[in-house]
């Protein structure tokens, strides 16, 4: 029977700073056999080991058509990830992935895409984001909605200006407040709805942010007449095991890890808790 | 040859006489009694240690097949990668008298533990270890396994099932594995005869009819599954609740566990798991100190959801409690947040007010 529990080897092969509390690391299994098989889906996570403090959960952010390493982006908040913070390049994880479900991408195919992330969670949607772009052709109309609380929390930065320059996709972004000349718009992220034209016929829109940010954004959507099966999300819990044992993820008879983190709202509706 | 299901009889002492044959192949762990009277389910050495004047154990037996604390796996760091070992694979082991209600959590747990993602460290345990039940004569007065289909005694979920007729068992046998066990007894068991059938029907009858049916769970279930309760009831109960997790750690069908690492020195240490429980603040609480269920109310209240929601209840073919009244004994709230009280203020002081019916409706 498989160990569910024991991790894989993964090395740390590069290390970016994105902005004074959080960093994303480039990971590649030790096992190279193991890495050429291993591949992901968007929206889907890994339980990262700090061997000696502890696991956590990230969500994979980097394009799970680029083979051979994967990226997640850590916030130091915990002490496993202020222990991932003080690691190097070279540096050994543990990592036990991939798991959970996934975000829709054959199922969009044709409709507008629209992207609305809050600070830390644009890193789990660029799973969709970037795989989406590579077939840019297979979608309609094509929108990036970021908020942060200032401009330097602002993750990714050089992929934004990227983002910024396409004249396939809009994007744009806003932050709450700024001191130091950012002459963009200013305001949570919701007050950008206005700025965009939303078809609500054909528009599917996958939101992930702070807890009271994607509440906004839901009851936002819903007044703009969105269809709850086409507003997505990803919800957030304290998590252990990542496999659907240990109970701390469980809304209802749910269990966030494994029957999502990806969750309509439709299906986040019916959760007795929320 | 014995088959499944058969029922058959076996004195005590060969009974008793299989245990020390077993003992050398595996652990042993039946009732015994200690120095202050209480009887605890521990391994031993012969069968002499073994006493039939038990009722329950306090704890669940679970601790046998999900210990209260069990390693995953140890690291070792230092060398350029770290080198991971997983816990050695466990010894056999017999479980001796184990009453009905906790079979019936074995079996909440073997349905859990398996799904898309099989627990290897449970399976491993579950795999090697054997049950030999004994039916319940006699019920305690916070016994209510009567409510929740835990007994007194089983249909399925056991190897052997001893219902005691004196000095002698009527054995149902359950599984292949209790098939193999009966082989291995001195002397050929007999088949049942009808008299001693029947004579096991009216003790377990009598027992039924012992059992103070504490927990009418039906009207719970409904209230739960449609959110037809009064916030003011959680809100009471919350406030009523110590959130010490008693109630969790010796209840058969919880299972929730934590994961820590331990280092044992500048190079090695080990990673474990170990039971929690849902009615501790820190269960839900995230690193960004964010915490969904941050109120004692929200924990009462889930708690019962997971017991007795139809949602859950649909997903393991039986609520999430045995009947086997630990919870009464073990809550500090004077008796006011065990499953079978909770039922019950459920029933008499949890419905809601009637919807207004509209004017000229």
């Amino acid at each position: 029977m498989e160990n569910i529990y024991l991790p894989e080897l993964a090395v740390i092969d590069k290390i970016v700073e994105e902005t004074r509390d959080t960093k994303t690391f480039t990971l590649r299994f030790a096992d190279e056999n193991y890495n050429s098989r291993f591949s992901f889906k968007p929206g889907q996570f890994v339980e990262a080991s700090v061997f000696g403090v502890g696991e956590a959960p990230f969500g994979f952010c980097s394009n799970p058509n680029r083979k051979g390493s994967f990226d997640i982006t850590v916030r130091a908040i915990g002490a496993v990830t202020n222990a991932m913070h003080r690691m190097d390049v070279g540096d050994v994880l543990g990592i036990r992935a991939p798991l959970g479900n996934s975000f829709p991408l054959e199922e969009v195919k044709g409709l507008d895409i629209l992207f609305i992330a809050g600070g830390i969670g644009l890193p789990p949607l660029k799973s969709l984001i970037e795989p989406m772009l590579d077939r840019r052709q297979d979608f309609s109309n094509f929108t990036i909605l970021y908020g942060a609380r200032t401009p330097q929390d602002r993750v990714y930065k050089s992929i934004l200006a990227d983002w910024e320059k396409r004249n396939d996709l809009v994007f744009m972004q806003t932050v709450d407040s700024s001191h130091d000349g950012w002459i963009g718009n200013i305001g949570v992220v919701t007050t950008l709805f206005e700025k965009i034209e939303i078809d609500t016929t054909k528009t599917v829109a996958f939101t992930c942010g702070p807890p009271v940010m994607i509440r906004f954004v839901i009851q936002e959507l819903l007044t703009l007449g969105l269809p709850e099966d086409r507003i997505i999300s990803t919800l957030e819990r304290y998590m252990k095991c990542g496999v659907g044992k240990c109970g701390h993820c469980a809304i209802g008879n749910k269990y966030v890890c494994v029957d999502g983190p990806v969750f309509s709202y439709r299906q986040i509706k019916k959760l007795p808790e929320k | 040859m014995t088959q499944v299901g058969q029922k058959l009889v076996v004195e005590r002492e060969q009974m008793l006489g299989l245990l020390d044959a077993l003992r050398k192949d595996m652990d042993i762990i039946g009732p015994t009694k200690m120095p202050d009277g209480e009887v605890t389910f521990e391994h031993i050495e012969s069968s002499k240690e073994i006493t039939f004047d038990y009722m329950n154990d306090f704890d669940p037996l679970k601790r046998y097949l999900l210990p209260a604390k069990e390693d995953l796996f140890t690291f070792k760091l230092g060398q350029k990668l770290p080198k991971l070992e997983a816990a050695s694979p466990k010894k056999p082991q017999l479980l001796f008298g184990v009453r009905s209600c906790d079979v019936q959590g074995f079996v909440h747990m073997d349905a859990f533990f398996s799904g898309a993602y099989q627990d290897n460290y449970y399976w491993e345990r579950r795999n090697q270890t054997t049950i030999i039940s004994m039916a319940c004569n006699r019920p305690l007065d916070t016994c209510f396994c009567i409510c929740c289909n835990g007994g007194p005694w089983l249909e399925r979920g056991f190897d052997l099932q001893l219902t005691d007729l004196g000095g002698r068992f009527l054995v149902d046998v359950g599984s292949d594995k209790g098939v193999d066990l009966l082989g291995r007894i001195k002397g050929a068991p007999s088949t049942a005869s009808e008299k001693e059938e029947s004579q096991r029907q009216a003790l377990m009858q009598a027992c039924d009819a012992q059992m103070i049916p504490t927990a009418y769970l039906a009207k719970a279930v409904i209230q739960i599954t449609n959110n037809r309760v009064r916030d003011e009831l959680w809100e009471k109960m919350g406030a009523e609740c110590f959130s010490c997790g008693g109630c969790t750690h010796v209840c058969p069908c919880c299972t929730c566990f934590d994961v820590q690492d331990c280092t044992i020195d500048e190079t090695t240490g080990v990673r474990f798991r170990c039971w929690d429980s849902c009615q501790y603040s820190g269960f839900t609480r995230e690193a960004s100190s964010h915490n969904p269920r941050a109120r004692t109310k929200e924990r009462v209240k889930r708690r019962f959801y997971h017991k007795l929601s139809y949602a859950y209840i649909h997903q393991d073919g039986h609520p999430g409690c045995v009947g086997c009244g630990r919870c009464i004994t073990v809550c500090q709230a004077f008796g006011l947040l065990d499953i079978s009280a909770v039922v019950k203020r459920l029933r008499r002081e949890g419905q809601p007010e009637p919807k207004p019916v509209a004017a000229n409706a």
